[in-house]
């Protein structure tokens, strides 16, 4: 296997950085989720009872403070993770031309437990899934800076970019939370479990990528008899 | 992936992406932002001389409050009964069988008179405060609605969308003075789910919008008798504000609250007595129910301490892409001589 990162039986499949991001992503997205909905008229209403220590969330105040902090951290982490990919040219993620037909035809396989055609290091479904989420995200993104531009004293926004500003950024939460429900559904396929602890350690089993991601094995194979 | 890229191209690549985002997030301020020095010119203000106001005590009806009600009652809402709870809460907020209520703000009348007893000088006298929404300058209520359907006339006037207001009254909340007042069973929640969401339409005077927009006058000044409402070019009417306060040796509110409104008070008792009085009033007559506003000097907008945070979120990319840019580059640094190292022993 790879001349680096080398342990018996396991590729490195998700270095540092990725795992970093990853989980900076996920944490700063649960809480702009949390508070952003502490900013619509819900906690008050709907928690009757107030479980402890979440008093805070009914504050529409406090909730806007810590979304702005979250937003902080997302944007911090949006931009290494662009930077750091881009100047590195690893774009393996990106959407490819016949990634559709391509999804359908694994999980097809899947359903089957038919033989799944071969991959490259991430599977057609999952680089739509990165698309997706490049696209909620970056929506709710554009119109997060937008709204936070807006709150400054001494600016008035137009009535329509309030208006469209409000309604897309919502609409970029309802994609996102619909979007992490099925990456973690996905996880419901037995297959799919095999990635989890790449993003954890970093490693995954060779025997795994061997038989699902047969391309990417055979360019690391390549790679180390170079 | 190849990890044979030159220093030079790196950074290149990396400054570039750096570069198109700061531009994207840069444009993004001047392309859609004015100032409101921008459109001052065309902002109306108003003054409320507490001086001139006797809040027509000889009358059943203050003048003003009458003409507001008669000029809005085809707009006052008309629930759907009989009303639902705002599930999983056992409370609805219903105004609709108090429309005559004149004592304070309600959604079927938008401005009310409080009057309230002062001392000024030892000697006790009444003080009559119309009351209705300020107009702010940096409106929380219009900058914080969660569906953005608060909007503001080029005249500056808070105008609430009676059709797409869901009726969280989230605008009351982070208003200062509670100013929006929420009718249940209207409104596009009715339409929505009912019983699960939406709480009704939140209302509150809306300047005469529709008035001004034709050069008139709004309704309240037409028909105060004493002159103790006058709307006018912002500019000038706020000077008019401080010369009149001058005059009497008095007080201007609503200047300074709230960051700046579009309304002036000019009183000769000072506002921190007249909100002493307003506050004890109100206890003294146990009222705890929305709908008649405190009076507070120098009250904080709630945007007004979000710059740091505000900042730190603008900020965030730019460290992004530099510790992105310095990990990379350390990360391809290390592999290259790890990639020498190797090839050295293979030879």
């Amino acid at each position: 296997m790879s001349k680096m990162n080398k342990k018996k039986d396991k590729i490195y499949r998700q270095p540092l950085p990725n795992r970093f991001v990853h989980w900076g992503i996920a944490i700063s997205i649960f809480m702009l989720i949390i508070t952003g909905l502490g900013q619509m008229p819900l906690y008050g209403r709907y928690l009757i009872v107030q479980p402890f220590g979440t008093k805070w969330l009914t504050s529409y105040e406090i909730t806007l403070w810590v979304h702005y902090i979250f937003a902080a951290i997302l944007l911090f982490f949006i931009f290494y993770h662009i930077v750091f990919h881009v100047g590195r040219k690893e774009l393996q993620l990106l959407p490819k031309k016949g990634d559709v037909k391509g999804s359908f035809l694994v999980i097809k396989a899947m359903l089957l437990r038919q033989e799944e055609p071969p991959s490259e290091k991430y599977l057609p479904e999952q680089r739509l899934t990165y698309a997706y989420f490049v696209f909620s995200i970056g929506l709710v993104v554009v119109t997060g800076v937008i709204k936070v531009i807006k709150n400054m004293m001494g600016l008035q926004p137009t009535n329509g970019i309030l208006l469209w500003g409000a309604q897309l950024h919502n609409l970029a939460t309802v994609l996102i939370i619909v979007g992490i429900f099925l990456h973690l559904a996905a996880f419901i396929v037995k297959a799919n479990r095999q990635l989890l602890p790449g993003m954890f350690t970093g490693y995954v089993d060779e025997k795994y990528v061997k038989e699902r991601h047969s391309l990417w094995y055979k360019e690391l194979k390549n790679k180390d008899e170079m | 992936m190849s990890n044979k890229i030159s220093r030079r191209t790196f950074l290149k690549r990396t400054a570039a992406a750096g570069l198109t985002t700061g531009v994207l997030l840069a444009t993004k301020k001047s392309g859609y932002a004015q100032t409101n020095h921008a459109k001052e010119e065309k902002l109306v203000g108003s003054i409320i001389d507490l001086t001139k106001c006797d809040g027509c005590v000889h009358k059943d009806t203050p003048a003003c409050v009458l003409a507001c009600k008669e000029k809005n009652k085809a707009r006052f809402p008309q629930p759907e009964k009989p009303l639902k709870n705002y599930w999983p809460q056992k409370k609805h907020e219903d105004w609709s069988e108090e429309q005559d209520r004149i004592d304070r703000l309600t959604p079927y009348n938008w401005t009310y008179v409080e009057n309230v007893e002062v001392k000024k000088n030892g000697v006790k006298k009444t003080v009559s405060v119309p009351r209705r929404c300020m107009h702010c300058l940096d409106a929380p209520c219009q900058k914080l609605c969660p569906f953005g359907v608060i909007s503001k006339s080029e005249h500056g006037a808070v105008q609430i969308d009676e059709f797409f207001c869901m009726g969280g009254a989230k605008c009351r909340s982070v208003c200062p003075w509670e100013i929006p007042q929420r009718q249940a069973g209207v409104g596009l929640y009715m339409h929505i789910a009912p019983d699960l969401a939406g709480g009704g339409v939140m209302y509150k005077c809306d300047m005469c919008a529709d008035l001004l927009e034709k050069g008139k006058k709004p309704a309240c000044e037409t028909a105060c008798p004493n002159g103790a409402i006058e709307f006018g070019p912002y500019e000038e009417i706020r000077k008019k504000a401080y010369a009149r306060a001058e005059e009497v040796g008095g007080y201007v509110y609503g200047d300074k609250e709230n960051s700046g409104t579009l309304t002036f008070y000019v009183s000769d008792v000072s506002f921190k007595d007249i909100n002493e009085a307003i506050l004890e009033k109100k206890k003294a007559e146990n009222d705890t129910r929305p709908g008649r506003p405190h009076m507070e000097p120098e009250v904080e907008n709630m945007l007004e301490t979000a710059h740091g945070y505000m900042l730190a979120t603008l900020v965030a990319p730019i460290a992004g892409a530099a510790a992105a840019g310095i990990t990379a580059y350390k990360i391809m640094k290390g592999e290259k001589q790890q990639e020498e190292k190797v090839d050295e022993q293979d030879e």
